[in-house]
């Protein structure tokens, strides 16, 4: 009688807390078998093999669940506010890039319950108020071996030194600046990114001026790998996966990992979706290993799940940021200045582009 | 058998009344009202209501030295367009009309077929054309001169708006040359004018109102070019568009935005206006001779 007792207990405490761990915590890449069974969520992204890589991503989570996955995008920020503005949210989950979820934290993007997500995973200092990471990349400094041969350029500094090392160099041109490169390019004018003041972009944004005329400014990535490719440009900043499918094809280039700049999407959930635990669901899902792995096998963007081991060739491991070496050698922006001052580096940084 | 009921009026109330015509228009007046008109009032009220009331978008507009360079640019840049297609595409249009039918066929599919492609792909065309390792500087270095930079240029993005838009250029051009009649030129010929005099004073001015048509109508489509200025231009050619949709898209400041819609709308009826009696003058006179 008392064993009986006392093995009921057990399974009962035993039942519970599996419960209680259950709804309070749970597992990234777990999904409850039928649990979204005639719901219908709209995933947003970038299109190309970037968001096929994110619907593979998501296959699991979409069988067992029982959901409808549509797939909807680009990701454009103006049409997610017409959205929100009009009370009537059609995207579910959204990728967007680094800094909008820190804009409109609260304003277009929910500020996220981590009692939904497992974020355990997640590299350290990603996870957001309103975003966690949907992948990782990084904007790197590739150069001309041919051009350069003995004497490489080694680091941003060197990028923006036209006395030192001639040669054409192309930008990232494609919308908006990249906190990381004028952070380097304020260091080539003497100051501290660190204590960086608003009116300190204009010193930046004229260390980038002063590359001349002859500077390319890339509207798109597929623009960049271009370049590299047919040699147009002697010194580029390309993102990654970029520079990897460049030099798969065969350009002469090869990168300067010093310094390169941390860059991820984010996922987030727009501020008034239909279901919103559904939405915490499939980015729940999304963050898990076998997610994160496959995500990586077909973009060949950087897993962020630490435990993810995704099965790849030498020529995509090479350009993948999270080795420990890659780690050490990643430089972060100041997330804290940029997302103030986005208007005003942007209004700067268009200025720039406009040839002014 | 609904048809032979005898209840069903065999014609319309109004038929035969003189508003009929109107009444036929109203579906595209209607769809005017829908796809234009309401989101021109809707940039309008936008410009002067986001994110106060007031004219602050136009004060930062007028404030901001790199909207005028750029607006100046964009002015600039069509005009160039317009002058390069009508270069082109003045002997194009003659020679359809001198022609027999079914080279004419073929000279119209010509203009056509490249209208039936999405402008992305052609613009995408000219970069391969145009790049410093693209094809036209092959072939330049490959006859022994030196290579020219044409992409990232403003000579680059002509060219290719050019292209883009001369279709536009010649279909009204030869609408106009194939109802002028070709003896009258043999005519001033046969009383001792010059081929280039007859041309001048009789053929030219004949075929002016075909050449006002198409210029209107490049102009106004050049200057709202988006995709081909930012694909082939580089910094120095950015057009008003583009930062109409950095100020949308990436800041999502709408009343700014609205703001340099409106700006670009006015100067280009600005223009118009300012034209126009030149215009007229110049249809009556061809109408006369």
């Amino acid at each position: 009688m008392r064993l009986k007792f006392g093995h009921a207990a057990c399974v009962a405490v035993l039942l519970t807390a599996t419960a209680a761990l259950a709804q309070s915590k749970p597992v990234a890449g777990a999904v409850a078998e039928g649990s979204l069974k005639g719901k219908t969520l709209t995933f947003v992204s970038y299109g190309g093999i970037y968001q096929d890589g994110q619907a593979a991503a998501l296959k699991e989570f979409v069988d067992k669940s029982g959901v409808k996955l549509l797939n909807d995008g680009p990701t454009e920020i103006a049409k997610l506010q017409a959205q929100v503005e009009s009370g009537n949210v059609t995207w579910d989950v959204v990728d967007t890039d680094d800094l909008p979820p820190y804009v409109y934290c609260g304003k277009l993007f929910q500020k996220l319950d981590l009692n939904k997500l497992d974020v355990s995973k997640i590299p350290e200092g990603q996870v957001g108020e309103c975003s966690v990471p949907a992948m990782n990349y990084g904007v790197v400094l590739m150069y001309n071996t041919e051009k350069y041969k003995d004497n490489p350029p080694k680091s941003w500094a060197d990028f923006f030194d036209t006395q030192k090392f001639p040669g054409v160099r192309g930008i990232d041109g494609s919308g908006s600046p990249t906190g990381g490169l004028l952070e380097q390019a304020f260091k080539v004018a003497g100051g501290d990114p660190k204590a960086m003041t608003v009116a300190d972009i204009d010193k930046a944004i004229d260390v980038v001026r002063k590359l001349g005329p002859d500077t390319i400014f890339w509207k798109t990535g597929a623009e960049s790998q271009q370049l590299a490719e047919s040699g147009e440009a002697d010194m580029l900043m390309m993102w990654t996966g970029r520079a990897m499918t460049a030099v798969k094809n065969g350009a002469k280039y090869t990168p300067a990992w010093q310094d390169w700049l941390v860059v991820m999407d984010q996922m987030t959930i727009p501020v008034g979706v239909k279901d919103t635990d559904a939405s915490y669901a499939l980015i729940n899902a999304y963050l898990g290993k076998h997610s994160q792995e496959v995500l990586a096998e077909q973009t060949s963007y950087t897993p962020i799940n630490s435990e993810a081991q995704p099965k790849v060739d030498a020529s995509v491991s090479a350009f993948l940021t999270n080795s420990p070496e890659r780690q050490k050698q990643g430089y972060k922006q100041n997330f804290k200045f940029w997302v103030p001052n986005f208007a005003v580096a942007q209004e700067k940084w268009s200025a720039l582009m406009a040839g002014n | 058998m609904s048809a032979l009921d005898p209840t069903t009026p065999s014609a319309p109330k109004w038929a035969g009344r003189a508003w009929r015509p109107f009444a036929l228009t109203l579906p595209a007046l209607l769809l005017l009202a829908a796809v234009i008109g309401y989101p021109l009032l809707t940039i309008v009220l936008r410009s002067l209501s986001e994110p106060q009331w007031g004219a602050q978008n136009y004060v930062w507009f007028f404030g901001t030295p790199v909207n005028l360079t750029v607006l100046q640019r964009t002015f600039v840049i069509s005009a160039w367009v317009t002058l390069v297609c009508i270069i082109c595409a003045y002997p194009y249009a003659y020679l359809m009309t001198a022609v027999g039918p079914r080279v004419r066929l073929a000279l119209v599919l010509c203009v056509l077929i490249p209208f039936w492609v999405s402008g992305v792909v052609r613009t995408l065309s000219w970069v391969i054309l145009l790049q410093d390792s693209g094809v036209i500087n092959s072939l330049l270095r490959s006859a022994g001169f030196d290579g020219v930079r044409l992409i990232r240029t403003q000579t680059g993005v002509v060219i290719g708006m050019a292209q883009v838009l001369l279709p536009f250029m010649i279909l009204p051009l030869y609408s106009v040359m194939k109802g002028i009649d070709l003896r009258l030129m043999r005519a001033a010929q046969s009383l001792g004018a010059r081929p280039s005099r007859a041309f001048f004073t009789i053929y030219l001015p004949l075929s002016l109102p075909g050449v006002y048509a198409g210029a209107i109508i490049v102009f106004i489509l050049a200057l709202g070019f988006y995709i081909t200025p930012a694909l082939l231009g580089g910094p120095r050619s950015t057009m008003l568009s583009t930062l109409v949709q950095t100020q949308v898209l990436s800041l999502l400041q709408w009343g700014r935005g609205g703001a340099m819609g409106v700006v670009l709308l006015v100067a280009t009826f600005v223009l118009l206006a300012l034209a126009a009696p030149v215009m007229r003058s110049r249809y009556r006179e061809a109408g006369r001779r």
